[in-house]
């Protein structure tokens, strides 16, 4: 139970993306103007396009990780538009391939003199802002359950599959505990899979990454998914701690009203491209 | 005098995909090597080792001088990268495969790569390195000196990497490391990336001869690439792309 196993196209892992679009998602995040399911969105295509940055090489991307997003809401099924859509666990060489867009956004960037300059980026999008209906958390956990359970008996050394739920935290389908811990019985011979959560909230609390207890958090929702998330492994506390985000020996995969994109670089795919110092 | 270069990429993948780089070089009794190792996470990791090592074996400048030249050295390496990337671009687009967006990101960010150089010749070898490649003297049966790291828990996934697009050689030469030393007929020297030289540093600790085991070679690369998948499987070395430059002074 180490998280170290190597993580090749031989020896891939999974990913599988829960997505919350029930009609709360509409509401506002806390503190800004954004919709919930905007935010969400924007999460998930982010971690997306870093996950197949990171694993790409001159050929292509590699396929260290299959991915799946489940959306959740008036249905639960898979989230992807475009080409992808309908599909479960797709090759991330796929993934990369085939977005159902891309976009060109702005973005500032530093230019060298202390201040900032706009620049233009690609902006790939495979999941599409939708909020309607019901929060069926646990249906959602128990397809997330089997996903992973198929995945770890035909890959029982692989790195230990990561569930990813992106919520507003108001499951109406029961209390999602137990199918969250359903999730985490799941082991390969490098670990328990792992469920971390992101919780974005109307409320205009103060942001919080990884912590290691619940008391700061702002409501019953929050605490609930603190209680589902899987401890952080030794590798990804570090990786935070490089990151500045002070995760102790208990820090839990949540975070909330926060960004969560910084999971991908918890992955180890061998050498790091870091700068001196 | 006898030198071998044996260079094999990690299991599952091919050789065209190994991202080492490892290269030897003779001229007027003078003996050039080096080894550069590619990041895992860098794209064109490969080719940008090949030409580092190339770029300070071919130098006419003496990179080997002091750590600041040496760092000069590299920035000039990652001049002649700018032009080679560029042409790769442009050869892209003309074979209807341009750049990717996922690809983008990387080439902007450039590629990094550890690497370690030495000269040999004349009673005195001269090394430089930047990161955890490393070079092994061996004299009478014994490890002399080991460079820069000299314990096998002294590697991880991050050590000190040259980015092709670093042109600040002060900051570089901070991170070069030098070392210089004695020859003696019959010394045998190794200049190892690291997944060899960490298992090589521990093989030394535990008291076995692993410059017996690479001398064995004498570059027999499917013999060596035979024993590596062994040692492998009985993860006594980390499945990585393994380069080993072998020079032999008789």
């Amino acid at each position: 139970m180490t998280y170290s196993a190597e993580i090749s196209r031989a020896n891939p892992s999974c990913f599988v993306f829960l997505v919350d679009q029930s009609a709360s998602m509409n509401d506002p995040i806390g503190g800004g103007g954004q919709r919930k399911a905007e935010v969400v969105a924007d999460a998930i295509n982010r971690l997306l396009a870093e996950l197949s940055v990171k694993c790409a090489k001159e050929e292509g991307v590699r396929d260290y990780f299959h991915v799946a997003v489940l959306g959740y809401g008036h249905t639960v099924g898979s989230a992807f538009t475009g080409p992808l859509a309908g599909r479960d666990l797709v090759p991330l060489s796929q993934v990369a391939d085939q977005p159902a867009r891309v976009e060109k956004r702005v973005k500032k960037v530093p230019d060298g003199a202390g201040g900032l300059v706009e620049t233009t980026t690609s902006f790939p999008v495979w999941v599409d802002p939708v909020a309607n209906g019901a929060t069926p958390m646990c249906h959602a956990l128990a397809r997330a359950d089997a996903l992973v359970g198929d995945w770890v008996a035909r890959h029982p050394d692989c790195f230990p599959p990561i569930v990813l739920n992106l919520t507003d935290g108001e499951s109406t389908d029961g209390d999602p505990a137990t199918a969250a811990w359903a999730v985490q019985t799941h082991v390969t011979a490098d670990g328990a899979a792992l469920l971390f959560n992101l919780h974005v909230s109307a409320a205009n609390a103060v942001p919080v990454t990884f912590p290691d207890t619940d008391v700061a958090l702002p409501d019953p929702y929050a605490r609930t998914l603190f209680g589902m998330s899987s401890l952080l492994p030794q590798h990804m506390r570090f990786y935070a701690l490089q990151q500045g985000v002070p995760a102790g020996d208990m820090a839990r995969g949540f975070v909330y009203n926060a960004d969560i994109t910084s999971v991908v670089q918890f992955l180890d795919i061998g050498t790091r491209a870091t700068e001196l110092r | 005098m006898f030198t071998a270069t044996l260079r094999v990429p990690k299991r599952g993948n091919t050789e065209r995909e190994c991202e080492d780089a490892g290269r030897v070089r003779s001229a007027d009794g003078t003996v050039l090597a080096a080894v550069a190792d590619g990041a895992s996470e860098s794209l064109l990791a490969g080719e940008w080792a090949t030409l580092l090592t190339d770029s300070l074996l071919d130098s006419a400048s003496d990179v080997l001088r002091d750590a600041e030249s040496f760092a000069a050295g590299l920035a000039v390496a990652g001049l002649a990268w700018q032009a080679w990337l560029d042409d790769y671009v442009v050869g892209r687009e003309a074979a209807g495969r341009p750049i990717a967006w996922y690809e983008q990101p990387k080439l902007d960010r450039g590629p990094h790569a550890t690497v370690l150089a030495a000269r040999f010749g004349a009673g005195r070898w001269e090394a430089a390195a930047l990161g955890d490649s490393c070079l092994f003297q061996v004299r009478d049966g014994r490890l002399v000196c080991a460079f820069p790291l000299d314990q096998a828990n002294a590697f991880d996934n991050a050590p000190p990497l040259f980015n092709a697009f670093n042109r600040d050689t002060v900051l570089l030469a901070r991170h070069v490391r030098i070392a210089a030393g004695t020859t003696e007929p019959g010394d045998g020297f190794f200049l190892c990336t690291d997944a060899v030289a960490e298992w090589f540093l521990r093989e030394n600790a535990r008291g076995g001869r692993p410059w017996r085991v690479l001398r064995g070679f004498a570059g027999d690369l499917e013999g060596f690439a035979g024993w590596l998948d062994a040692v492998r499987e009985e993860g006594l070395m980390r499945n990585d792309d393994v380069t080993v430059v072998h020079v032999d002074l008789g």
